[in-house]
């Protein structure tokens, strides 16, 4: 079978296979959708290094019409953002195991071991859809295949988050739903007029409308759109609760679901619309500064631990935007790596804030504190992914954030003061981010051990839950340490900007 | 070979770093004496470095590979120059003394392979930060260093209460983990303005290698003034991230409670890392500002200078007169450390001020450096060995140890004098380079400057006299620490002055002061010879500057006596105060009206602490709280639950209303029926 559509299907197919022996062995559900992901990251790793060695790949499917087509294309840009949102997938899929495990403890404690065993599996026979949501978003070249995938996601994550979330999860999962069916519909509606000006549904026929009257509207409709996904100030206001409420073991994810419209920004507006996206500049530019602000500032206010994570994504999320804005090579390829970095970072932060919450069951950190003494392997994941968020050496972020920023400020010299303020202010906020996760750090790991914790026993968790995190972090240093290698693949197509 | 010896000198330690963990599981004996063998290995190597400084014309020698090409262009790799050499050779030797120091005072610390990849990153950090040929690199080791120093400072994580420093009552005290995080937050926004200031000179300059920055200089500086004011927001955003590292007005309030890790680290952070970073990147700049100034005749660039002058005296002062109040040791020698930096920065900012005294204020900035280092570690490793005997941070607690410690009030008595300025230590003659390059640029600061050493005379001879000449003290200090020992308790099998290990390395930085000190005035001479040779990168400017003759005023031949009678006028009273007491401070203080309030400024810090916490800590910890309880509230709440409500509520009436009023409900639903089809007709045909 052709490898782009072996690695669209094999999570489609561990979804499957856990639906099947769901009854014998519900157990075995956990490993089946990891090991199963393991195998689709592995592909996705080897046609990367095609990618990097040739040209792209790619495969098409006839689905519906000629015009709705399913055509999936791996080039410099999609192949790196697809093998790190499947390690992502994959080590989260892991991780799972032992946390939904205790979730569905607590949330059906009442339920009958068989009932348990349901829930355990279908977990993961829902999970898989994710990665395939993920696939289809990044590899399809057809506006109508992103828009469906990006439905898949949703719909997904509404299932997900009833079942397994925290508090008020039900509600909490309609809202996201609504959410995303309103971004997802304005998406389709930008699709619609793209299709009635150019004919064709294709990302590779966009850049004949460039310049059209209606070019200007599309590309509107697709950043709005795109923007309620991102959660950019005024659009943001899902996102903390959200993020907070759903099951932790799906926190990275969830930051990918979102972080992910950066690169479908890339795809359908930036690279080929870039003249009429140029009209947005300046205003995105200005919503992505007073996002990173005003996110930051919210997870500093945040006393618990999961909404501390999901506000910290608004922030992180909006230098992305930022780079996108200022439209220069080096701050699209960098807004595209800190993308990322920053999906890295927040799965080993928010995950490693799932730990503290699956050992302690607390999830107010002013109920936590010491946790060091006890958890050492725990407090160094969280303070590297404090490292990982704010941006400092040798993690990717870092890399990321001086290429973007070189970017930034070229476009802020162009622009005179407000650019330069803009730049100047957006590499400044970064000190909120140090403030608010270190600070996290402080509360929760140092200090003595807090009284209400006192007797407990408070250890590490399983290895499954902690070496994933540790591969994702080891993966970001290697990127940090020699970004040269997924710059040039960047640089293969965003280059051309 | 000159570049594999750098590269031996950044990567020794980094590898010791990442290797401790290993080798403590082999033998903890092993990983204590290998992290220490790694850091010889550096030392060892800067050190083979140090003779190219006798032949400064065969530098600059460069080595740098390409690591990243698109979409921007940065090498890695290192330059040695006669400033990477200086540094290289401050950083890694006393780095070296202070880890064999370590192996005593650390002995019996439960978390010691923790400790030890820390120190070992820091060091091999600040390497990196100072070898470099790239900007992008010296940010790497710069950030580096602001984590290491994050984890050392903070490094009794659990905050016992032993180790709060601050107090007593009712001055606040702080805690070691409190204190790591205001200085990686303090320094963290010094870094990321600087790395601005990095980018706008990347944007212009296209590119951050050093020996290519300084040949396009002449291209790059003129692009950058066409847009005006420019250069001077460069020279802020640039200057913003040594202020932070360098802790110099208005960052300089991290520094005093870094002190809070164990004793040798705020040797560490204060003689040779962390804080000599600013002080270096600053030296780096000058030839560059320097010619924008002086050859390019951009009247911006000046600001550089008059920033970097102005804002190192008055540093200089403002926490000379801290430390004239101080209570605790360490603190003592924090501000002391705050005011000598701000020596450093005056110096190399008078380089700038008038034409002629590049190399002059340059050599006397960097001497002074290296000075400092070595009387600064001195007294700080000696200060440890101090509070281990005394089992007390404060002074007051301290007296009376003289004759426990006599070897470690030796090595104090040279380090202090070293610090006061008397000659013939080191500190003499580099403070006196300080003072003459000063009093060709400007009267006003060298007057500043010179109030700055009599007051520092007096808080070396207060403290000097309360620690040993002092009324004997308790030797704990049950009121202020809860009764627990300070210090990591007493291990077995060491004599007061502590282990061979410690008295050893106070020693040996004792002896290199003396040494340092007789051959002041020759290593004055050959820094300046290099520096004039290969520190200004001579292609950058050959038409002019080294030749413009110095206008050397009047008076500088009374420099040095003047500095000698200004620190016998400040170190007299302190002595008569708190050596012979024949004047009781306390009886002082009780009498004057203005001494109190003096005294209460003093202490308070002049109140800029606190208020920098009001503003910054305070203002945005309230704000925060505004825009989640408020706004963010407000916000989810109509989102959420009350626009929903209502539509649905309206939806409800519309639909009532049409039932109700028109009983023909079908006629209503094919209005809107038609109306969804026109307007899919009009997208898919009118449109189209």
């Amino acid at each position: 079978m052709p490898v782009l559509l072996q690695i669209l299907l094999t999570p489609a197919a561990a979804s499957l296979a856990v639906v099947l022996t769901r009854r014998r062995r519900p157990r075995a559900a956990g490993w089946i959708a990891s090991l199963a992901l393991l195998y689709a990251t592995g592909l996705a790793g080897a046609v990367t290094l095609d990618v990097a060695r040739g040209t792209p790949i790619l495969e098409d499917y006839l689905v519906l019409s000629p015009d709705i087509e399913l055509q999936l294309l791996a080039d410099g840009l999609s192949a790196p953002t697809l093998a790190v949102v499947l390690l992502l997938c994959t080590a989260l899929s892991f991780y799972s195991v032992r946390y939904i495990e205790r979730r569905v403890a607590v949330l059906y404690a009442a339920a009958d071991p068989a009932a348990k065993g349901a829930h355990y599996s279908r977990f993961f026979a829902l999970l898989p859809l994710f990665p395939l949501g993920f696939v289809g978003t990044i590899l399809s070249t057809n506006l109508v295949a992103v828009y469906f995938f990006m439905e898949v996601l949703t719909v997904t994550l509404f299932f997900l988050m009833a079942y397994y979330g925290y508090r008020e999860r039900v509600r909490v999962a309609m809202v996201s739903l609504s959410w995303g069916i309103i971004g997802a519909l304005l998406f389709l509606v930008a699709a619609l007029l793209v299709y009635s000006q150019t004919g064709s549904l294709s990302t590779a026929d966009l850049p004949g409308m460039a310049g059209t009257p209606l070019a200007a509207g599309a590309v509107a409709l697709f950043i709005v759109s795109l923007m309620m996904k991102l959660a950019v100030v005024p659009f943001h206001v899902w996102m903390p609760s959200v993020h907070a409420e759903h099951p932790t073991c799906i926190a990275g994810l969830l930051a990918v679901y979102a972080n992910l419209a950066v690169y479908i920004l890339v795809r359908v507006a930036v690279l080929p619309l870039e003249a009429d996206v140029a009209r947005f500049g300046p205003v995105l530019m200005v919503l992505a500064l007073v996002t990173m602000v005003y996110g930051s500032l919210l997870a500093l206010a945040q006393t618990d631990i999961k909404r501390l994570a999901a506000c910290s994504t608004i922030s992180q999320i909006a230098y992305s935007v930022l780079g996108l804005a200022a439209l220069t090579t080096a701050s699209v390829e960098g807004g595209m790596l800190f993308f990322l970095s920053h999906v890295m970072g927040k799965t080993v932060f928010f995950s490693t804030a799932g730990i503290v919450v699956y050992v302690t069951g607390v999830r107010d950190m002013n109920a936590l504190g010491g946790l060091a003494s006890r958890m050492p392997v725990t407090a160094a994941l969280w303070i590297a992914g404090c490292l990982m968020l704010s941006g400092f050496p040798p993690f990717s972020s870092f890399a990321a954030e001086w290429i973007m920023f070189t970017g930034i400020f070229e476009r802020g010299a162009a622009m005179g003061p407000l650019g330069l303020a803009v730049a100047v202010g957006g590499l400044t906020a970064v000190v909120l981010t140090v403030a608010y996760t270190f600070g996290a750090a402080r509360k929760i790991f140092f200090g003595p051990l807090h009284p209400g914790l006192r007797g407990r026993d408070l250890r590490d968790p399983p290895w499954t839950m902690t070496v994933p995190l540790i591969v994702v972090a080891a993966v970001s240093m290697a990127l940090g340490l020699y970004p040269a290698p997924v710059m040039a693949l960047l640089d293969t197509v965003i280059g051309t900007l | 070979m000159t570049t594999l010896a750098a590269w031996v000198c950044i990567g020794a330690p980094l590898a010791g770093a990442g290797l401790t963990p290993l080798l403590a599981r082999v033998h903890p004996r092993l990983r204590d004496l290998g992290a220490v063998a790694f850091s010889a290995a550096a030392a060892a190597a800067a050190l083979s470095l140090l003779p190219r400084l006798v032949h400064p014309e065969e530098l600059p020698v460069e080595q740098t590979l390409a690591w990243i090409e698109r979409p921007i262009r940065i090498g890695f790799g290192v330059l040695v120059d006669p400033l990477a050499i200086v540094l290289a050779n401050v950083v890694a030797v006393v780095g070296f003394v202070i880890m064999v120091y370590c192996l005593g005072y650390m002995r019996g610390d439960p978390a010691r392979t923790r400790f030890w990849m820390w120190m070992n990153g820091f060091i091999g950090s600040m390497l990196l930060l100072v070898l470099a040929s790239d900007l992008l690199f010296v940010f790497v080791g710069w950030k580096l260093v602001g984590v290491c120093s994050f984890g050392l400072i903070g490094y009794y994580y659990q905050d016992q209460r032993k180790y709060w420093i601050g107090g007593p009552p009712p001055d606040p005290f702080v805690k070691p983990s409190e204190a790591g995080l205001k200085a990686l937050v303090v320094t963290g926004l010094g870094d990321m303005l600087m790395l601005g200031g990095l980018l706008l000179v990347y944007v212009h300059a296209g590119t951050l290698n050093f020996l290519e920055l300084y040949a396009t200089a002449p291209d790059w500086l003129a692009a950058m003034s066409a847009t005006p004011g420019l250069v001077v927001v460069v020279a802020l955003l640039l200057l913003a991230g040594p202020l932070g590292k360098s802790a110099q007005f208005p960052f300089h309030e991290w520094l005093p409670e870094a002190m809070a890790g164990p004793g040798p680290v705020s040797a560490l952070i204060h003689a040779a890392t962390m804080v000599k970073s600013g002080v270096y990147l600053v030296a780096r700049l000058v030839p560059l500002f320097y010619y924008g100034y002086w050859v390019a005749g951009i009247g911006e660039a000046g600001w550089f200078f008059q920033l970097t002058a102005w804002i190192g005296a008055f540093t200089a002062f403002l926490a000379a007169t801290q430390g004239l109040v101080a209570v605790e040791l360490k603190k003592v020698l924090a501000y002391s450390t705050v005011s000598q930096i701000g020596y450093m920065m005056l110096g190399l900012g008078v380089a700038g001020l008038a034409p002629g005294l590049l190399a002059g204020g340059y050599t006397a900035g960097v001497f002074h450096l290296v000075s400092h280092a070595l009387f600064k570690a001195c007294l700080f490793l000696c200060a440890g060995t101090v509070i281990q005997a005394a089992q007390s941070f404060y002074l007051t607690d301290m007296g009376g140890v003289r004759s426990a410690l006599p070897l470690t009030r030796g090595f104090m008595l040279v380090a202090a004098l070293a610090l006061m300025g008397v000659p013939p230590l080191p500190g003499f003659w580099s403070k006196d380079a300080v003072l003459l390059a000063t009093v060709d640029a400007s009267l006003p600061l060298f007057g500043l400057a010179l109030a700055t050493a009599a007051i520092t005379a007096a808080y070396t001879v207060r403290f000097f006299a309360l620690v040993f000449h002092g009324p004997a003290g308790p030797h704990r200090s049950e009121a202020a620490h809860g009764g627990e020992p300070a210090g990591d308790g007493e291990p077995p099998g060491r004599s007061a002055d502590g282990t061979p290990s410690m008295r050893w390395a106070a020693g040996a930085l004792a002896l290199g002061l003396v040494a340092a000190g007789l051959g002041g005035p020759a290593l004055e001479r050959l820094l300046h010879h290099a520096f004039a040779i290969a520190g200004f990168h001579e292609a950058l400017l050959l038409d002019g500057p080294l030749r413009l003759a110095a206008v050397e005023s009047p008076g500088r031949g009374l420099v040095p006596t003047l500095s000698v009678l200004v620190v016998l006028a400040g170190a007299a009273p302190a002595w008569l105060a708190y050596g012979r007491g024949t004047v009781a401070p306390g009886a002082v203080l009780e009498r004057s009206r203005t001494a109190r309030a003096l005294h209460r400024f003093f202490r308070s810090r002049w109140g800029i602490d606190a208020a920098l916490a009001r503003v910054f800590v305070d203002g945005t910890r309230r704000i925060a709280l505004h825009v989640a309880r408020k706004w963010e509230a407000e916000l989810d709440e109509a989102v959420h639950r009350r626009w929903p409500a209502r539509l649905t509520e309206r939806m409800q009436d519309l639909v009532h209303h049409l039932r109700a009023d028109t009983e023909v409900l079908l006629y209503n639903v094919s209005y809107v029926l038609i109306l969804f089809g026109l307007l899919l007709a009009y997208m898919f045909l009118g449109a189209g």
